[in-house]
């Protein structure tokens, strides 16, 4: 088995496409399409800040104070209209960027005036800002209003907060820092995990199945003298390798990429969110892992050892996917938690228990039961991968 | 010696309507399964040559895959040096070489790890497999490429390669499916010197073959299979004697008697 082993890893880290899989995508390619997006982002949102939007305003006589706050050259320029004009059409052949309409109530003295509303014609869609740059000039204007109605009232800072807000609710979480973060970023954790053992398993599982009958190697390995059973464990135990190097390989790729790319900013956070975790949590994260890597290599190489070619080999695979997806996605919905029926839906239940140990909720006697679970359905499904393997309706199809 | 008797293998059709007009007038298909091998007896001696002869789709490589212990046949029996080879595959295997139709190397492997990997499978030694390659190396002509990747080699090379792995563990018994096949002068008599060889060592060879030349430089017997059945097997001089000596119209004797049956 070990032979088969060192010789299927031998042949794995001399395949360019399995090593660009396995380790230049993670280390290079996924910081780059990230670093990539979010500098785009960023480029997209200086751009919206810094454009001078061109706009009209509808009902000036009434609000001289946000005209006066709009005439600022390098951020606006005003176009004239009359104010019976089409403002949907004069937007959507990019006359305007926006059209402002005061109404005619509108006054600082609101205790008299009451509430104006300022009409604001813009098209929403798309990263604009255009909302977010009038806004700032209204809630100026706002707070000025709203300041002078309380002078006028003589009301002190208090009254002014009572009215302002007369009930609050106040939050006391209970939930210690690290069960927050666990809850909004343990769900994603199982899904990264999951989605990359299975991705770096697939290249690995077709090449030793489908590719081996493809070349004709399979049949001179099947007449040596070896059970063909220790030939799928040499198999599998390297689609599994390839498997969990890949999970490795990328969560710490993206953890290191993430570091150097907020220069520090992450460090903090991330040193404490880690340091509250603890070696124990993180190792038995990974052991949870063993299974579901042996699930997905015995699944795979069943579904490439059937396969007569590599390109058939792919067409089985992919909606495997999709069906690894949805126990994954069920464990994100809200209200999915580890009770019930749910601790025993296949995947699910892993996926539930690794966001516990990130929040450090887990019942550990719960975890022993997921896991020896896990390992019973991956030992089937391996057991039914070496029978699989000894069918000559399989091998010589 | 190797000792085949009555072998018959049949397969399930996986989907009929897929065949052809030509596979589904073929007797030997019969409901759900193709009988590809229906009865097939020969046998070879040590320091003997057996060519396997037959036209394609006779069930010559269905054979060389039950002799090689790759499929096991649904009826008869394969006897090698006294080891019945059904009932213990694996202790089979250690006494046959046996080369596929297609070289079956591993491309990203260079020609001296291919070799080594098979011999480790053997179980053979580090020192032994070293030895054994530069032996096979010399015998076959290996020496200038062997270190390179397979996926590289010429199909000389490759099939070159293939044999020398598939001799590593100096079996008892030769097997070679169409080992000339797709070669250049050179390297078929590379080969077929190396089949000489291992006649003059005493290890009994059998190969299947189109190519009538190499059955009467080599071959000792000649077995002829048409559409499963044996239809002739025993010495090359009693063979050519079906035909006045020739082994062209001896073949094609053999093969129309089938013809006229079916």
């Amino acid at each position: 088995m070990w032979l088969v082993f060192k010789k299927e890893l031998k042949e794995l880290l001399r395949d360019r496409k399995t090593l660009f899989f396995m380790i230049a995508l993670p280390l290079l390619i996924f910081p780059l399409i990230f670093g990539g997006i979010a500098f785009m982002t960023k480029q997209a949102i200086e751009k919206a800040e810094s454009k001078v939007l061109k706009y009209a305003l509808v009902g000036e006589q009434y609000a001289p104070d946000i005209s006066e706050h709009l005439q600022q050259p390098d951020k606006f320029t005003r176009v004239e209209i009359a104010p019976e004009a089409d403002f949907s059409q004069l937007i959507r052949n990019e006359t305007v960027d926006f059209v402002l309409v005061i109404p005619d109530n509108y006054s600082a003295d609101v205790l008299t005036a009451g509430q104006s509303t300022i009409k604001l014609y813009l098209n929403d869609a798309g990263l604009n800002l255009v909302y977010q740059r009038v806004s700032e000039i209204t809630k100026q204007q706002s707070a000025l209003f709203q300041q002078g109605a309380f002078d006028k009232l003589g009301l002190s800072e208090a009254q002014q907060h009572a009215l302002i807000e007369p009930v609050v609710l106040e939050k006391v979480n209970t939930a210690d820092s690290r069960e927050n973060w666990g809850e909004k970023i343990g769900g994603m954790l199982p899904y990264l995990l999951f989605i990359l053992c299975l991705q770096g398993a697939m290249a690995p599982a077709t090449d030793l199945g489908a590719g081996e009958k493809e070349r004709g190697t399979l049949e001179t390995l099947l007449i040596s003298p070896i059970e063909r059973n220790k030939i799928v464990m040499g198999k599998f135990l390297t689609i599994a390798f390839a498997g969990s190097m890949t999970a490795l390989i990328t969560v710490a790729s993206m953890a290191g990429w993430g570091l150097v790319l907020s220069q520090g900013m992450a460090l903090k956070f991330v040193a404490d969110f880690m340091g509250q975790i603890g070696i124990i949590d993180f190792v038995l994260i990974f052991l949870m892992l063993v299974p579901v890597v042996a699930i997905f290599a015995a699944v795979l190489l069943s579904i490439s050892i059937y396969a007569k070619s590599f390109k058939e080999a792919q067409s089985y695979m992919v909606p495997l996917v999709f069906l690894v997806l949805v126990p994954v996605i069920l464990a994100l919905l809200p209200g999915v938690e580890l009770k019930g029926g749910w601790a025993w839906v296949p995947l699910t239940n892993v996926a539930l228990a690794m966001k516990e140990l990130v929040k450090g909720t887990m019942d550990y006697f719960q975890l022993i039961a997921i896991f020896g679970s896990t390992v019973v359905i991956a030992g089937a499904v391996l057991a039914f991968c070496v029978y699989w393997f000894k069918q000559e309706k399989v091998l010589f199809r | 010696m190797i000792e085949i008797k009555k072998l018959a293998k049949k397969f399930a059709v996986e989907n009929p309507k897929k065949l052809s007009e030509q596979e589904k007038k073929d007797p030997r298909l019969k409901g759900r399964f193709f009988h590809s091998v229906v009865d097939v007896s020969f046998a070879c001696q040590k320091g003997e040559v057996l060519g396997l002869l037959g036209p394609n789709g006779a069930g010559k490589t269905t054979t060389l895959r039950m002799l090689s212990t790759a499929i096991t046949p649904n009826a008869g029996s394969i006897e090698i040096n006294g080891i019945n080879v059904l009932a213990n595959p694996l202790i089979a295997r250690q006494k046959i070489g046996f080369l596929s139709g297609s070289t079956g190397l591993y491309g990203r492997l260079t020609g001296r790890e291919n070799i080594a990997y098979f011999g480790q499978l053997h179980g053979l030694s580090a020192d032994k497999i070293t030895k054994r390659i530069d032996e096979l190396a010399d015998l076959l002509d290996l020496h200038s490429f062997l270190d390179r990747r397979c996926e590289h080699f010429s199909t000389g090379m490759k099939q070159k390669t293939a044999i020398a792995r598939a001799v590593v563990h100096q079996p008892e018994v030769v097997i070679l499916d169409e080992p000339t096949t797709g070669l250049d002068i050179m390297a078929t008599q590379t080969v077929l010197d190396f089949i000489r060889r291992l006649k003059a060592d005493g290890t009994p060879v059998i190969f299947s073959t189109h190519h009538l030349d190499e059955v009467a430089e080599l071959c000792d017997k000649v077995a002829v299979i048409d559409k499963g059945q044996s239809m002739f097997s025993g010495d090359t001089a009693s063979f050519r004697a079906l035909a006045d000596g020739s082994l062209h119209k001896a073949f094609m004797a053999s093969i129309q008697t089938t013809a006229a049956q079916a």
